[in-house]
């Protein structure tokens, strides 16, 4: 059911990095794992995550910080913290820094896989609605123009963002306009 | 109580006692047998302390406040009796200044009037009995002074007399001294002493001498000296002071009864110069103030002394107001510094225990904040035990594929217990911090406790290490009171950080132990890695380490300064980045 969602798993507590990659890992995430803020903030360049996992009381960098530039960064990466340290005004702030959850050391998995499915549908909603809203913008400019020059631009801009809920959006769109 | 301290525990019973003051002085109405333990923790100092305070403070306040005022009644008194004494020989000079002079005049009278007597020229050849007894008829008039009168010839023979002693016709005067100095003198007369004589009654003469056809005439008188007491005394003077007079060998010529008998020696013999002045004698111990003034024609001199008694009188009257007033004035002063002292300790008391509210509420404080750092800290052991335990559970589990083999659980079974244990050492150390309760003073020698520790506890470790160890003990230093126990937990906690910093290096750790003025100084210093200025300030935070994870608690400096602080002591630290720190353990000898 989570297969091909990619998490990844900040914590300096390497005990703990381990066993929950591994758990989610059994229930078909697709882990990596950081132990320190900047491994972490390089890995999310490179690696196309959708979900963060992130712990706040780090060595070098700290939880709030990494999440600050991640979100900054990526803006369908969903992150969650995890802590140990745990108090309202963290949370509140690491809300307002844009954290999808908040979650207190020790939790049980299945809530974590709860919130973990939220984030990972509050993303794609998020992409789905921003498509939309860039698909209409293309629509409303193509208005006026004829089916083959529309069909043209639909071909041009099909080569430039190469999605497939978009594509089949344009599709029907196109099929209701000829009825 | 977790945070009762050991001094707070030094002696019950003197917190008891001082307990049972407060009540009876109210300052603490409330307190109930209940209430014991927290009034005991709030009062650090014995009652003791503060009695010596008060002892302290009103001493000072006694030395500050009555040691001028009293210098300053001391020098007024001086300077007032040195005043009161001036005027007083002031006035008693005068009024010996005006007695004389009235006595001068009463004797120059006489003399004139024997003078103008000699002068008539029924003297020497027709005088005859009733004559001179006319003469003393007329002379008695002008004076009652006068008893008897008398002619002579230059032989010394009286050859008339009138007056009451008719036996003294005729009687021979020529050896008589005052004749031979009235002969002998270039003066006209002369003025005797008073004396008895041959009528064995007190009496002086005045005799003057006339040259006529080369032999003298003489004529003398005998005069009453009662009679010159009466004129010279007026009755006001006398009752402030009594008139005496005396010659020149210190024979009272006229004395007023209760000073002196006539013709006795008398106590005061005034200077013969100068001719007039105040002296002051010293008469069976007290000293007497007089005036006197010599004579113009007699030898005689006359004094003027107080009547009241010596060191009486107006100036004792002036002086026992002054001194009454001053001696309440020095009681007003005792009494109000009594008062304030007693103020002052109070307020030292209360401050003192206000002081020891603070510290207890600032103790509470961090026990609050080290509970919460507890609760925060174990979350992440905790957190892994649950993790490895689902993991467990998962492996064994058919749901995601076969079940894992019991050597693959083992793994994860050792991570729980690791986790187990970090979750033990935070409760340990939590112990270690809030147990405070059991410190128990005795006297130590710092050196054996250092010894014991770098050879005992630690001597393993240091015995396979590059690190060497340099002591630099003070060979005279006094025993501490302290507790052992404790104070070896601090040192180990120290010497672990010092050896932390070495990062495995080979280096140095230097431990010097020396007496600073009332305290002995344990200094441990490494050559380690240092500290930054953040990890200075922030190093004695319950929970705040440099250290990996699961590699130190946070808690060690923590517990320590919370211990060496309950010693009675502090720890100072120096630290240069990269040059290394120096942790001193300064501990009261007292």
């Amino acid at each position: 059911m989570s297969e091909g969602i990619r998490v990844l798993i900040v914590d300096d507590e390497v005990d703990f990095l381990n066993s929950i990659a591994k758990r989610l890992e059994l229930r078909d995430f697709d882990v990596t794992k950081a132990s320190r803020g900047v491994e972490a903030i390089e890995a999310a360049r490179t690696g196309g995550f959708d979900l963060a996992l992130l712990d706040l009381k780090m060595p070098g960098i700290d939880g709030e910080e990494v999440l600050e530039i991640l979100k900054q960064e990526h803006k369908y990466l969903e992150v969650i913290i995890l802590t140990g340290h745990g108090s309202i005004d963290s949370a509140v702030e690491c809300t307002k820094l844009g954290a999808f959850g908040y979650l207190s050391k020790p939790y049980e998995l299945d809530r974590l896989l709860e919130v973990l499915k939220e984030a990972y549908e509050a993303r794609l909603t998020k992409k789905y609605a921003d498509d939309q809203e860039r698909l209409s913008q293309i629509m409303a400019a193509t208005e006026e123009l004829s089916a083959e020059s529309i069909l043209k631009k639909f071909r041009q801009h099909m080569v430039e963002h190469p999605t497939p809920l978009s594509v089949l959006k344009a599709l029907r769109r196109l099929d209701d306009d000829e009825k | 109580m977790i945070h009762e301290t050991g001094r707070f525990l030094w002696d019950e019973r003197l917190l008891t006692r001082a307990e049972n003051r407060f009540r009876t002085k109210a300052l603490m109405p409330k307190a109930t047998r209940k209430d014991r333990s927290s009034l005991a923790e709030f009062l650090p100092l014995g009652e003791g302390h503060y009695r010596d305070l008060k002892r302290r403070q009103i001493f000072r306040l006694l030395i500050t406040y009555l040691v001028p005022l009293l210098v300053l009644i001391i020098y007024f008194t001086f300077q007032y009796s040195q005043l009161a004494s001036e005027g007083r020989r002031t006035h008693l000079t005068e009024v010996a200044e005006n007695q004389a002079n009235t006595l001068n005049l009463f004797l120059s009278e006489r003399l004139a009037n024997l003078r103008n007597l000699i002068n008539n020229p029924v003297f020497p050849e027709h005088l005859t009995s009733e004559i001179l007894d006319y003469y003393l008829e007329d002379l008695t008039r002008v004076s009652a002074a006068f008893v008897d009168l008398g002619f002579f010839d230059e032989s010394g023979v009286q050859a008339f007399y009138s007056g009451p002693f008719h036996a003294l016709v005729n009687r021979e005067y020529g050896n008589e001294a005052w004749f031979k100095k009235l002969i002998g003198q270039e003066e006209d007369f002369v003025i005797t002493d008073i004396y008895l004589g041959f009528r064995q009654e007190p009496h002086f003469t005045i005799a003057v001498k006339k040259p006529i056809e080369g032999k003298y005439s003489i004529l003398r008188a005998t005069l009453a000296p009662q009679k010159i007491y009466d004129y010279m005394r007026s009755p006001e003077e006398a009752t402030e002071v009594s008139v005496s007079i005396v010659n020149r060998d210190g024979y009272y010529q006229l004395v007023t009864p209760h000073i002196g008998t006539l013709l006795d020696t008398s106590s005061i013999v005034p200077p013969l110069e100068p001719r007039y002045g105040a002296q002051e004698v010293r008469l069976g111990g007290a000293a007497l103030d007089y005036g006197y003034s010599w004579l113009r024609l007699a030898d005689w001199a006359l004094i003027v002394q107080r009547v009241d008694q010596p060191g009486m009188g107006l100036l004792w009257g002036v002086n026992r107001s002054f001194l009454v007033l001053s001696s309440s004035l020095i009681i007003l002063f005792a009494v109000a510094i009594y008062f304030r002292a007693g103020k002052l300790v109070e307020l030292e008391m209360k401050a003192d225990r206000t002081k020891a509210q603070l510290e207890h509420a600032s103790k509470l404080a961090s026990v609050g904040e080290l509970a919460a750092g507890i609760a925060h800290e174990i979350n992440n052991p905790l957190a892994i035990i649950n993790e490895e335990a689902g993991l467990m559970k998962d492996l064994m589990s058919s749901e995601f594929g076969e079940p894992s083999p019991p050597e693959e659980l083992v793994t994860h079974l050792d991570v729980i217990e690791h986790a187990v244990f970090r979750c033990r050492d935070i409760t340990h150390k939590l112990l270690g911090f809030v147990r405070k309760s059991h410190v128990e003073l005795r006297p130590h020698n710092v050196a054996e406790l250092v010894d014991g520790v770098i050879d005992g506890l630690l001597g393993r470790e240091f015995a396979v290490s590059d690190i060497e160890i340099v002591r630099r003990y003070d060979p005279r230093l006094p025993d501490v009171p302290t507790d052992a126990n404790q104070l070896e937990q601090v040192l180990l906690n120290i010497f672990n950080n010092a050896v932390d910093a070495l990062e495995g290096r080979p280096g140095r750790i230097e431990i010097t132990v020396s007496r600073r003025g009332k305290s002995v100084a344990i200094a441990i210093t490494d050559n380690g890695k240092g500290m930054t200025q953040e990890q200075l300030g922030k190093m004695f935070l319950p929970f705040y380490t440099t250290k990996d994870v699961g590699r130190g608690t946070g808690l060690g400096l923590s517990v320590s300064h919370g211990i060496v602080e309950d010693l009675g002591g502090e720890i100072e630290v120096e630290s240069q980045l990269n040059q290394g720190s120096t942790f001193t353990i300064v501990l009261p000898i007292l």
